[in-house]
């Protein structure tokens, strides 16, 4: 029996230090970004009143809005809302604001604060000591979450399109996957510098409250881009869904965009990866190495 | 004087000046807890005009000024911008209230001193006023820094005799807000991670309420909701005192309604909060998670 339990532990250690003869670091390992998604989807998915209860809660949260409108505008759409917006429904014009926005909303509030959840359940040091990039275990956590806020958003679309009667066109659909596609990669280097900051800050609540409201304050959610001051306008094009959100709202109501406007909203996105990934990445190394150094890792 | 005295003077005090010392002395304790975080300080400066700014700038792009007609028809005024000013004013007081307050018993779970506070010798509704009075406190201020600002950048008009009626009516809303809190307080005990039930029933109450529009503009089955709610009077009699629009049969209907609401509110939220604190001691559940 000794003898057995003996070699069992000698096959182990082998076995082991095999595999750690052989492991070799890497900047990217998708299949620990792979196994991270869908072990956060599993958790998803044993709550499904979550999914469908964060996409019907914007629908308090726009609605306001609307009745707001309604008040000081009347029931038919301004005349000074279409003059500056171009756009002759409010309705039709906020829906697909939200719609957008929240992938914005998911980034800050699920990616961002992702590493807090695991600091909360007491996994995120063990998460830490696997021999895989931090950056893969991002990205699993950012998948999940994509997935998560897409279901939701379209639960939501399906909801506002039932409840207001409104139509969008059709040939969108595959125009908008692609904006949505770009902007979702420039929103997941925006959430590592989120996450990298929530490691440094721990109690993230007041910083993401702070970021939330800030950018939805400049997104053009509730109201044409050009509503805002001429300085604010080129602080919110730094976010990635006000291009997402001027783009979709013009090709899924007017039924098309110029060809020239949707490679400059393509490029402006291309543009926008390339700093929030190189951005994002170096903030969250560098907000790693210090809680590191400090021991604070695991700290509340 | 010996400690065992201190002790035992410590459990003989009663009485309502006990209560209120002791109210005073969490609220105080969580006035050092929030200045003990910067970033806390800087968002309670903030919040205020960043909850505002959204609706300031939709009204403007609908409106194109400071004038609407249509809202004249509706609520007597054609200035929007102090109509929703003052709505979101008291958004923020209420907020604070419901969410500040509804949770401070799930904080101090969190950070394992409810027990502790569970055993000191005061009612167990001071540990929930203490929470009210610093979020009276804190949302207070709020809604002077919001209106002040308001006043001065984008030149919203209030009545100033107005002022100390307005207050009065604050005064009255905690009451009803009281029992509403006391509701939240019970979800809390009760469903630990309640803040989902709290979020849909909250969302709910402040769709109904005349924040940043009259209640007219709602559909009619919300409207029934809206009259049976403490936010509503609150916040018709706070903005009609501060717009010098409440006068007259206006005035007693809507303080004689906030009033019977009130005391509706306080006597089932305290019943309903003494029976769930009694339901979850008696389970052995006060600081389960």
């Amino acid at each position: 029996m000794t003898e057995l339990i003996q070699e069992t532990q000698e096959g182990v250690t082998h076995e082991t230090s095999e595999y750690l003869e052989s492991f070799k670091p890497r900047s990217m390992d998708w299949t620990a970004a792979k196994t991270f998604a869908v072990k956060n989807l599993r958790i998803a998915l044993r709550y499904p009143a979550n999914l469908l209860v964060w996409a019907i809660l914007p629908i308090f949260w726009f609605a306001p809005f609307i009745l707001m409108a309604t008040a000081i505008g009347g029931y038919e759409t301004t005349t000074h809302f279409t003059d500056i917006s171009g756009f002759d429904n409010y309705i039709q014009f906020i829906v697909i604001g939200w719609f957008v926005y929240m992938y914005l909303d998911t980034s800050i509030w699920a990616i961002g604060n992702n590493f807090r959840w695991e600091q909360m359940s007491g996994t995120l040091e063990p998460l830490f000591s696997t021999p895989v990039p931090r950056i893969s275990i991002l990205l699993g956590a950012a998948i999940s979450d994509t997935i998560q806020g897409t279901i939701q958003a379209i639960i939501l679309l399906g909801i506002c399109v039932g409840m207001f009667g409104l139509q969008y066109a059709l040939v969108a659909i595959l125009p908008t996957i692609i904006i949505l596609t770009m902007m979702v990669i420039a929103l997941y280097g925006f959430s590592f510098m989120l996450a990298g900051l929530i490691l440094v800050f721990k109690d993230p609540s007041v910083l993401t409250q702070m970021i939330s409201e800030m950018t939805f304050v400049i997104s053009p959610v509730n109201y044409p881009v050009n509503a805002l001051p001429r300085s604010v306008q080129f602080v919110a094009y730094l976010v990635p869904t006000t291009i997402g959100i001027v783009t979709i709202r013009e090709i899924a109501i007017n039924g098309g965009v110029s060809l020239l406007s949707f490679s400059q909203a393509l490029l402006g996105l291309g543009v926008l990866i390339v700093c929030f990934w190189v951005i994002g990445i170096a903030v969250f190394k560098y907000a790693e190495k210090w809680t590191k150094q400090r021991g604070h890792m695991g700290g509340f | 004087m010996s400690k065992q005295s201190i002790f035992e003077k410590m459990w003989n005090r009663k009485g309502l000046r006990a209560e209120v010392r002791a109210a005073n002395a969490l609220a105080l304790k969580q006035w050092q807890v929030e200045f003990a975080y910067p970033l806390s300080v800087l968002w309670f400066i903030f919040m205020p005009f960043l909850w505002f700014i959204p609706s300031l700038i939709a009204g403007t792009v609908i409106a194109g000024g400071t004038e609407s007609s249509h809202l004249a028809g509706l609520a007597g005024t054609t200035d929007w911008l102090t109509f929703i000013a003052i709505g979101s004013a008291y958004t923020g007081l209420a907020v604070s209230l419901i969410w500040g307050t509804g949770f401070a018993l799930r904080r101090e779970q969190n950070v394992g001193t409810l027990e502790t506070l569970m055993t000191t010798p005061m009612r167990r509704d001071t540990l929930v006023w203490g929470s009210t009075l610093h979020n009276i406190q804190h949302g207070g201020l709020g809604v002077i820094l919001q209106l002040g600002v308001s006043i001065i950048l984008f030149g919203v008009s209030l009545d100033l005799w107005g002022v100390l009626p307005a207050l009065g009516i604050i005064g009255l809303s905690i009451i009803g807000m009281q029992g509403l809190v006391f509701a939240v307080v019970c979800i809390v005990l009760l469903a630990k991670q309640a803040w989902m039930v709290v979020e849909f029933l909250s969302s709910i109450l402040f769709l109904v309420a005349p924040m940043t529009y009259p209640i007219a503009v709602l559909p009619p089955i919300l409207q029934y909701i809206s009259f049976g709610s403490p936010l509503t009077w609150s916040v018709e009699g706070f903005r009609g005192f501060l717009m010098g629009s409440l006068t007259g049969p206006a005035l007693l209907y809507t303080v004689g309604a906030l009033i019977i609401i009130d005391i509706a509110f306080i006597l089932i939220g305290t019943l309903m909060f003494r029976k769930a604190e009694k339901y979850v001691r008696a389970r052995g559940a006060l600081s389960q998670f």
